[in-house]
């Protein structure tokens, strides 16, 4: 705010404009010092809670809301003050000059100008937003990255092929296309490929991850509700890439052990059988080039 | 402070053909010719190319983009919609790559050819048959990417190319190499246009421009030249190792490949990511220049946004793996990635303040260039607040792969088009001599910015449909129906601007030299469009701004080997007689090996042609075999015919009369002194390092993949390799002898020398030769496994090097032998640094394939 210092005839257009920084920067600030609450609390996650621990769609749903809020509020202070000042200074309004004395003229070398304080202002407190928003997520990384316990989780294996989705369980038993777990239960996935990249999804448990030849990667998901959801390839691996899902269905814990009980290594399910059969019109498909892929 | 007097006016308009057509005794003919088009060397036909070439291509990704949006009406079961699933997936590669590199890149390459010599005081680029060559394989890489839907259908593996899809064991269709390979030539075409921009930036500035003074439309120019020189090698790597992997059979992202798929996002990403900047900063650029014209103020901070912008290019090889949050990497590489992540984002806020900061107590006039630049900086802010939730790693894990990337990526990248739309409305009037129409152009905008917003923000409510799918949760319908509405708005917001300036450009009212009040750049000082030469004086800047100097004003320099110097500067731009500048040019032509002055050349066309041919031809390779029959015999036909002409035309453009534009050497950090030639091969070779650096790279990590120790050398015996490390010393030995000789004018002592170095480097070929087909008889090929894969293609490149060294170094023999290079004998020093260099890369890698 450099034209406090200056005489009040060359800042005498811009006088209201001074009372916007300022509301802006009050703004800002009012954002600022919430999410400084915000992380200071988070630095102290067993006192405070404000780490979201839970389901992976808890801790995801609790940190988007935050994000879209501040981002629509920061989103909203910046655009509105940038169209505000816009239309204010449009030539014609008699409320903007060109410094005559102090403008650029056609060929001249650019020196130096103004104004450094004030962007470092506003430098310094979009940085505190970035900084500690993101730092606080990070805590909420360390907790998913730490993943379920190895005792009270179901692991599970997943194989992706062209196009779709294999799950084998502890006891050797296989599905293709159909993955149960038992609600309120952590659920460990190894996942990797049978061909080429893929990658893991459920959208709707929040639960994702790359599916990489010669590799595997882990995640880990806890579903809540009973139901069945749908697990998709979020990365493009041929033409069958749209319909490359699978079923998650999540079953109340009885059900789900009553069903494993029974589920052995050799057995195929009538999940296995339906499945496997589209997929083999899938590969079939996936020949002829221009044909359509799979059969869902 | 304009110049627009009606009698300027009319001084323009009727001067406009003659300023732009056949003036100065070169053998340029007028624009009106068709000839002039395809000989032209001058920076701002050049310019005027790419513009034109990138929209066409932007119509061609934009119909491409029509056709995905139709298809997303409705989420699509089978059979439904208009595309098919392959033709689907071919829509979505296609659409990526010709917007990322076809339309991007060059439309504001296309400004920056144009403008970046006017405002550095230059009368052309360092190299301007270089530039003419750059366009042509440019242009001609698009035609190949266009034939490559005839062969069976294009790339189907999205622009990201994950392997191993991009493998002809799943895209198995000869478009899809021909896609690829006409990456390879664009790259090459990306490669020369680095390299003379860098050189002419840091070697051409008139007196007093010193780099902090540069305009900041030339800032982002030569940041953005200087990651592209670097992420363009890498892309290369990762491209040259893909085309051997589809054509010669090569096993690096192979299925079985040990970390084939994590090897390609690597290489790819590390690319990838500069490539972000490197389209989104001439953008930057453009949105500084108009805010400052059209508010009539200088930029907040100035020389902070100037450091952010290098803190960012700097940043940017340092922020792939953010891509990769959900691959194998650790805990710890995503925390440091997300740190860098962060760290990247916060030079964009001040930048986006200062760019607002500027507006406030201007006179800030709604004139087209800056709505749409003001429209960029809006959009550019919703595309960076919705990138701070992808730096989050939580939230990114399950933004991965869906439509929230899409809006996002779409905000910042056609938020970046948006202003440079803004910057073709800007230099339209300098670029034809021709108003627009101010009504037709504010209606695009408000059109374009309705379709716009109609068309992405409903990306972001739709966020969780996967990418690249069409068939997507019902209830989300109506989000990708209101888009696919948008992008037809948006598109057909295109046919105002066509429309309007195609026919202001024959028209319009006449452009002054400055129709913008309170622009200070230096395109604005000379007419519109300005004359071939760009200045009617020398211009320098030693006062503190622009002025020109007259003929007596310069003091001649002494004549260097160089020549043409001191001679030609005094030319007085288009206001000296023809025949004055023809018989100074005469005077030192010679230096330059040429006959007589002329910036007219048909090579770089014949030559982007024959490259063209010799690519298509190998398209179909697959184990390096052509196909059966006479299908193949064409091919290969073609590939030999191609071979010839690119060849040809590189010696008809070695003995072509031909200099570049001469000038007094003003500002020339940080190479003052330096060649311009030398600094150009230097420039060059720093990108070669990155090539090679790639190769090596992929094998180092290929080979930890795989188990560093249980990994044999292929060659059995490491004394062939060996031997040639000692012919390859020699030879550079060799070449130093040749300079030498050059220098004391000992004509038989440089033919002696040259030849010398053409007769070993035969010999290291013969030794390989040897080598390699011992070990093919012991049953090892190219796809034996990826040892051998790396083995081959490695030591392959490197050869391949050797190659176009020793094509170099017969040229330069059979030249010498007839007396050249004893005056100067630059051409023999530049060759030996690419001779040195191509030994130092065998080196490396003699002990990382026979010995370690």
């Amino acid at each position: 705010m450099d034209d406090r210092n200056r005489p009040l005839d060359t800042i005498c257009p811009g006088f209201s404009e001074t009372i916007i920084i300022t509301n802006v920067n009050y703004l800002i600030w009012v954002v600022l010092s919430m999410v400084t609450e915000l992380v200071l609390t988070a630095a102290f996650p067993l006192q405070s809670g404000l780490v979201p621990r839970g389901t992976r769609a808890f801790v995801f749903e609790r940190i988007f809301e935050v994000f879209l809020l501040l981002g629509t509020l920061v989103g909203v202070v910046v655009v509105g003050y940038m169209l505000y000042n816009a239309y204010k200074y449009r030539s014609g309004s008699g409320k903007g000059h060109v410094d005559e004395g102090n403008r650029l003229v056609l060929g001249e070398l650019p020196s130096g100008s103004g104004g450094g304080r004030k962007l470092f202002t506003s430098f310094f407190m979009s940085m505190v937003i970035v900084v500690s928003l993101v730092s606080w997520t990070y805590l909420t990384l360390l907790y998913v990255e730490e993943g379920p316990a190895d005792d009270e989780s179901l692991d599970v294996e997943v194989e992706g092929y062209q196009f779709g989705w294999r799950f084998t369980y502890p006891n050797g038993h296989t599905t293709d296309g159909v993955l149960r777990v038992p609600a309120d239960r952590p659920v460990q996935l190894t996942i990797t490929t049978a061909d080429v990249f893929h990658n893991f999804g459920v959208t709707e448990l929040r639960v994702k991850s790359d599916a990489i030849p010669g590799q595997e990667t882990e995640t880990w998901f806890t579903a809540d509700e009973p139901g069945t959801y749908t697990a998709q390839c979020y990365e493009l691996c041929g033409a069958g890439h749209s319909y490359m899902s699978a079923e998650v269905i999540v079953m109340p814990p009885d059900e789900y052990e009553a069903w494993y009980a029974n589920a052995t290594a050799e057995n195929a399910t009538a999940d296995n059988a339906t499945a496997n059969e589209s997929s083999a019109d899938a590969s079939v498909a996936a020949q002829s080039n221009l044909r359509p892929a799979v059969v869902p | 402070m304009t110049d627009a007097s009606p009698e300027r006016d009319a001084a323009v308009d009727g001067g406009h053909e003659v300023a732009h057509g056949d003036d100065h005794g070169h053998d340029f003919p007028g624009t009106g010719s068709i000839k002039r088009w395809f000989v032209t060397t001058n920076h701002k036909d050049v310019g005027v190319l790419y513009v034109v070439t990138s929209l066409f291509f932007l119509v061609l990704g934009g119909v491409l983009a029509w056709l995905m949006r139709v298809q997303l009406l409705a989420p699509r079961a089978l059979g439904e919609g208009i595309l098919s699933p392959v033709a689907y997936n071919q829509a979505v590669s296609a659409h990526g790559l010709l917007m990322v590199f076809w339309f991007l890149s060059p439309f504001a390459f296309g400004f920056a050819n144009y403008v970046v010599p006017l405002q550095l005081g230059a009368k052309d680029l360092a190299f301007p048959r270089l530039n003419a060559l750059s366009y042509w394989l440019y242009l001609f890489s698009g035609i190949l990417f266009g034939v490559s839907f005839f062969q069976g259908g294009t790339f189907s593996g999205g622009w990201t190319m994950y392997a191993p899809l991009s493998v002809p064991t799943f895209t198995p269709d000869v478009g899809a190499s021909t896609a690829v390979l006409a990456l390879v030539l664009f790259v090459a075409s990306v490669t020369v246009s680095s390299v003379n921009f860098l050189t002419t930036m840091h070697r051409m500035r008139a007196e007093g421009l010193t780099l902090r003074n540069l305009p900041l439309f030339s800032w982002t120019i030569l940041l953005t030249a200087w990651m592209m020189l670097f992420a363009f090698a890498a892309l290369l790597a990762a491209l040259l190792v893909l085309s051997s992997d589809r054509l010669l059979g090569t096993t690096y992202f192979a299925m079985e490949s040990p970390a084939g798929a994590l090897l390609w996002t690597h290489l790819f990403w590390f690319f990838g990511h500069p490539e972000v900047y490197i389209v989104f900063f001439p953008a930057l650029g453009v949105m500084a220049e108009v805010f400052q014209t059209f508010t009539g103020r200088r930029i907040v901070g100035r020389k902070w946004f100037i450091l952010a912008m290098v803190l960012v290019a700097i940043q940017s090889f340092a922020v792939w793996m953010h891509h990769m949050f959900l691959t194998s990497i650790n805990l710890q590489v995503k925390t440091l990635f997300m740190i860098t992540t962060i760290g990247i984002s916060l030079p964009f806020d001040l930048m986006v303040f200062a760019l607002i900061y500027t507006m406030l107590k201007g006179k800030i006039r709604f004139t087209t260039p800056f709505l749409f630049v003001f429209g960029a900086l809006l959009l550019f802010i919703i595309g960076g607040i919705t990138g701070v939730f992808l730096g989050a790693v939580v939230l990114d894990y399950e933004f991965r792969g869906t439509y929230w990337v899409v809006a996002h990526f779409h905000y910042v990248m056609v938020g970046g088009v948006t202003a440079l739309v803004g910057g073709l409305y800007y230099w339209f009037p300098k670029m034809t001599g021709r108003m627009y129409d101010e009504f037709l152009g504010k209606l695009h905008f408000a059109v374009y910015f309705v379709g716009f917003n109609l068309l992405y923000f409903p990306l972001f409510v739709a966020w969780e449909t996967p990418r690249r799918v069409f068939d997507y949760a019902p209830e989300l319908a109506p989000w990708h129906q209101l888009a696919t509405v948008g992008g037809f708005v948006l598109g057909l917001s295109f046919l105002i601007m066509f429309y309007n300036l195609f026919k202001s450009a024959f028209a319009g009212d006449p452009a002054p030299d400055n129709p913008w009040e309170y622009a200070t750049t230096a395109e604005w000082a000379v007419s519109s469009p300005p004359p071939l030469e760009n200045f009617d004086g020398t211009p320098t800047y030693r006062n503190g701004r622009l002025e020109f100097l007259d003929i007596g004003e310069v003091t001649p320099s002494e004549g260097r080997a160089s020549g043409p110097t001191g001679a030609a500067v005094s030319d007085g731009g288009v206001t000296a007689s023809a025949t004055a500048t023809v018989s100074s040019a005469l005077s030192t032509a010679e230096a330059t090996e040429v006959e007589g002055p002329s910036h007219a050349s048909i090579w770089p066309f014949v030559l982007s042609a024959g490259a063209f041919l010799v690519l298509l031809g190998l398209s179909p390779l697959q184990d390096a075999a052509f196909p059966e029959g006479m299908v193949g015999a064409a091919y290969a036909t073609t590939t030999v015919a191609g071979g010839v002409v690119t060849l040809g035309s590189l010696v008809a453009m070695g003995l072509e009369p031909f200099h570049g534009p001469v000038f007094e050497e003003g500002e020339a950090w940080p190479f003052a002194g330096i060649d311009n030639g030398k600094v150009g091969m230097w420039i060059f070779l720093a990108s070669d390092v990155v090539l090679f650096g790639g190769f090596i790279g992929a094998y180092v990590f290929t080979r930890v993949a795989f188990g560093w120790t249980g990994w044999e050398p292929i060659p059995p015996d490491p004394i062939p390799g060996l031997v040639n490390t000692y012919i390859l010393l020699t030879s550079s030995f060799t070449v130093v002898l040749a300079l030498v000789a050059a220098e004391k004018r000992h004509k038989w002592g440089v033919v002696t020398s040259l030849g010398a170095t053409f007769v070993l480097g035969i010999g290291f070929l013969v030794n390989k030769g040897l080598e390699w087909q011992h070990l093919f008889h012991e049953g090892l090929w190219l796809s034996t496994n990826v040892r051998a894969s790396t083995f081959f293609l490695t030591t392959g490149l490197h050869a391949a090097h050797v190659i176009a060294g020793l094509v170099v170094a017969l040229y330069l023999t059979a030249r010498a032998w007839r007396g050249a290079y004893l005056e100067d004998s630059r051409s023999v020093e530049y060759f030996g640094l690419y001779w040195h260099f191509v030994d130092i890369v065998w080196l490396f890698l003699f002990p990382l394939f026979y010995i370690l």
